[in-house]
């Protein structure tokens, strides 16, 4: 489904702080598994995960997704299709701070134009699968650290996209909320959905729900671990 | 077209909600930029208002006035000439007029004392018609006390009152003793047969420049003043003085079109980071540049209106108590009255021109930097 072939990431190029982060990855992501990729930091995982979901642009190589090359698209095609394939879920969850957790769910929605009123009910309907209809009206800056996942696995499906993207999801849980959100991941999956995400996190990689472990270092592939 | 006006309105609510997230930041921004709008609308409400209060005036003024010259200065005109001119066709009427100042030792105030052209207007014997500031700076006790003049150490002419005018004429009336004739002759000690001026009224107003050119060879020592001209310095003298009040506000907004920039330029982490969250979700840099629009669009008008709406209130509630003193001129009585209120479109249209624009232009390239950021900046 996912396609990445030698695919290198230079920042500051040209300059004397330029810096390798990706170099020369090829890779193939499965539709409908659950990826995770490991490694230490500066490791580039993280600048693979914003290559894959269309947030930047290679220096070289090229990302397909279902056959059609998205890495030379400009800007805006770009963002259209980061919006129409990929949800996002932050390291720090990212929500913004003085709007309702419901607000906060409805924001990739408001550039699409929507009846109003059918967000709100499809963002409450997520709220609710997730445990957390309650808190729809309360700001998200009074949620605790699993709450604050929670409205953000919201945000990240509003728009119903195929694939979920997590960085680091679990860095700032304890044990019990780490196994609640594999368990979240494991039932969008069921629901068909494809799942790529970083972690640090040995309790994801030794995960039974995870189908595949890509290890990285210096920003090339290591090894992949079934 | 549905779902363009969807999406705004989504933008125009998420807008409103960042607005309230940041009250007191943008409270603080809207009152600033409001006191602004204030200072300039309401020096324009007032010329204007005045302007037009003048005009209102003027249309009830003759035509064209005569006025006698001797070595360059106004003086008397002998009323001989009336008949003279009254042989030119297209004169519809002509009257000669008295009229003149006396400064007043005790408070230092210029009345104006006068004749009125129609004698059925004028006071009986003995008695005077007054404007409206007179009993105020005389600090006359009551309705009916009598008025004391004094023109030289000693003398004293007493005058009763007949009738005190209204303050709605008050900005031609405010310092007016209107008198009969016998009374302000003697008053003033003037010989039966001149007058201070003569004013005539003409039949087709086209005919003017004809009529003011006809005299000027007749009379080539007067000097002819025609209401259009009276009108135009007016207009002059107003424009002046709203162009010292435009200029100080002027500053003002170059002051604050500075602060605006400055304030958006330095989009503070957490609106920085706001937009890279924005874009990492799926908006576009279209959709973030519409959003800061539609916040400055919200902030400018709203400021816009209060600005706009304290002014009118200063202007026709409370008599434009901040800037009378520069925009009525300096005196020591000074008319109180209140003004017709009105509002010029056209004047309306160029102040929004000019405050709401410069306000989203200079916000408008800061914004378009931050929000071409990478969006996977939010990642790090």
């Amino acid at each position: 489904m996912i396609s990445v072939q030698s695919v290198c990431k230079t920042y500051n190029e040209g300059r004397p702080s330029a810096l390798t982060a990706l170099d020369g990855i090829d890779l193939e992501i499965a539709r409908n598994a659950l990826t995770v990729f490991k490694g230490p930091s500066g490791s580039g995982k993280t600048t693979l995960l914003s290559i894959i979901s269309c947030m930047a642009r290679p220096t070289s190589g090229r990302v397909l997704i279902d056959g059609r090359m998205v890495s030379g698209l400009p800007e805006r095609f770009l963002t259209l299709e980061r919006r129409r394939t990929f949800g996002f879920v932050f390291q720090r969850f990212n929500l913004i701070r003085g709007l309702s957790v419901l607000e906060n769910v409805l924001l990739p929605a408001t550039p699409l134009g929507g009846e109003r009123r059918a967000d709100a009910k499809r963002a409450l309907a997520r709220l609710e699968m997730l445990g957390i209809a309650g808190k729809a009206g309360e700001r998200v800056e009074f949620l605790s650290g699993g709450e604050a996942q929670r409205a953000a696995i919201a945000r990240a499906l509003i728009n119903d996209p195929p694939v979920l993207i997590a960085d680091e999801p679990t860095a700032n849980l304890d044990t019990e909320l780490a196994h609640r959100f594999l368990d979240i991941v494991s039932g969008l999956r069921a629901e068909g959905r494809t799942v790529i995400m970083t972690s640090h996190d040995p309790r994801i990689w030794a995960a039974d729900q995870v189908d595949r472990v890509v290890s990285m270092r210096d920003g090339r592939l290591e090894e992949n671990e079934a | 077209m549905t779902s363009w006006l969807r999406r705004q309105r989504a933008l125009a609510e998420y807008t409103l909600a960042a607005l309230a997230r940041r009250r007191i930041k943008n409270t603080g921004l809207l009152l600033i930029y409001a006191m602004v709008i204030f200072v300039v609308a309401s020096a324009t409400l007032f010329a204007t208002a005045l302007r037009k209060e003048a005009e209102v005036v003027l249309a009830e003024a003759p035509e064209v006035i005569i006025q006698n010259l001797v070595m360059g200065r106004h003086d008397l005109i002998p009323g001989d000439v009336i008949a003279e001119i009254d042989g030119i066709r297209g004169v519809a009427s002509i009257k000669g007029r008295l009229w003149g100042y006396f400064y007043d030792r005790l408070n230092g105030a210029n009345y104006t004392l006068m004749v009125p052209l129609d004698p059925a207007m004028a006071p009986p014997a003995g008695q005077a018609i007054i404007g409206e500031s007179l009993p105020r700076v005389r600090e006359m006790p009551w309705e009916t006390a009598p008025l004391f003049l004094s023109r030289t150490p000693g003398d004293l002419v007493r005058f009763d009152i007949a009738k005190r005018l209204s303050s709605d004429s008050a900005l031609v009336s405010t310092d007016l003793i209107l008198l009969n004739e016998a009374n302000f002759r003697a008053f003033f000690e003037l010989p039966e047969d001149v007058y201070t001026d003569i004013a005539l009224s003409i039949r087709n107003p086209r005919e003017i420049d004809t009529i003011v050119e006809k005299i000027g060879r007749l009379l080539p020592n007067a000097r002819l003043v025609t209401r259009d001209e009276i009108a135009r310095t007016y207009q002059k003298l107003f424009s002046w003085r709203e162009g010292i009040m435009v200029l100080l506000a002027g500053a003002s907004v170059l002051a604050f079109v500075i602060f605006a920039a400055e304030k958006a330029s330095g989009l503070s982490a957490e609106e920085t980071r706001e937009i890279g969250i924005l874009k990492a979700i799926g908006w576009d840099t279209g959709d973030v540049i519409a959003m800061k629009l539609w916040e400055g669009g919200l902030v400018s008008f709203g400021a816009f209106l209060l600005g706009t709406v304290l002014a009118y209130l200063h202007v026709f509630a409370f008599d434009a108590g901040l800037f009378a003193s520069v925009l009525k001129g300096w005196s020591v009585i000074y008319p109180d009255f209140a003004l017709t209120p009105g509002i010029d479109g056209l004047q309306l249209t160029a102040l929004f021109f000019l405050t709401v624009l410069p306000y989203m232009a200079a916000t408008i390239v800061p914004i378009w930097r931050a929000a071409t950021a990478d969006p996977d900046q939010v990642m790090r």
